[in-house]
């Protein structure tokens, strides 16, 4: 497990580039695995790849999505509120991944 | 008017092609493939095209944004980097895109170099 420094995160990319790729790829897995695989794939591809994690303090993670993230979903069906309610479960298992990717998990 | 040569050009599509290989290892391992698209000299705007396995596997977005990043503040004549993984509108399956496939640009042509 990777020792976490706020500090570090800051230069995210170059520090923690490999954490953040683990974490995103397990997200994208775990939604993959329980969702429409072609909507999960359409998230990752054009609405992730503009999207940025923060640390927040106290163990917590933001991640930043451009805007009108839905509006980006194209090619594929799937009716808003769904799209809207995928989105958000799969940026929580994004944060939640960092959390665990970086053993910042509270105990209970 | 100053005069800017094409080795000049050249030049800067190495480090860029460097740049990617020296801090992006994890491509290749993944099965996946960086191409240089298209560099723009005047504007500082270079397009990146990644390929194979990078384009549909979870790690993309976070490459995609290391990429971004970290390619403005090494290499200082690139101002805007564009990245992407050849699935804009698809989600439809994988589609391998080979590297070199430029399409209406061939007058100053450097040597692609797949990794």
């Amino acid at each position: 497990m990777t020792e976490f420094d706020p500090e570090k995160f800051e230069d995210k990319y170059v520090h923690y580039f490999n954490e953040l790729q683990r974490a995103y790829k397990n997200a994208f897995n775990y939604m993959n695995e329980r969702h429409d695989s072609q909507v999960i794939h359409a998230i990752d591809q054009q609405v992730l790849n503009e999207s940025e994690p923060f640390y927040d303090g106290n163990g917590e993670f933001r991640i930043e999505l451009p805007d009108d993230p839905a509006d980006r979903v194209q090619g594929v069906v799937v009716a808003d509120d769904k799209l809207e309610e995928l989105l958000e479960a799969y940026v929580e298992r994004i944060e939640s991944e960092l959390r665990r990717v970086f053993g910042l998990q509270s105990s209970n | 008017m100053s005069t800017e040569t094409q080795e000049d050009g050249d030049d800067l599509e190495e480090r860029v092609s460097n740049f990617l290989r020296r801090n992006f290892p994890q491509i290749q391992m993944h099965g996946g493939s960086a191409a240089i698209q298209n560099i723009d000299r005047e504007t500082g705007e270079v397009t990146i095209m990644l390929g194979g396995a990078c384009s549909g596997c979870g790690i993309s977005p976070m490459t995609i944004q290391a990429i971004k990043s970290r390619m403005v503040k090494e290499i200082p004549e690139i101002e805007k980097v564009n990245a992407d993984t050849g699935m804009g509108g698809g989600g439809g399956g994988m589609s391998p895109s080979f590297p070199g496939e430029t399409s209406d640009d061939g007058d100053d042509e450097g040597p692609q170099a797949p990794f």
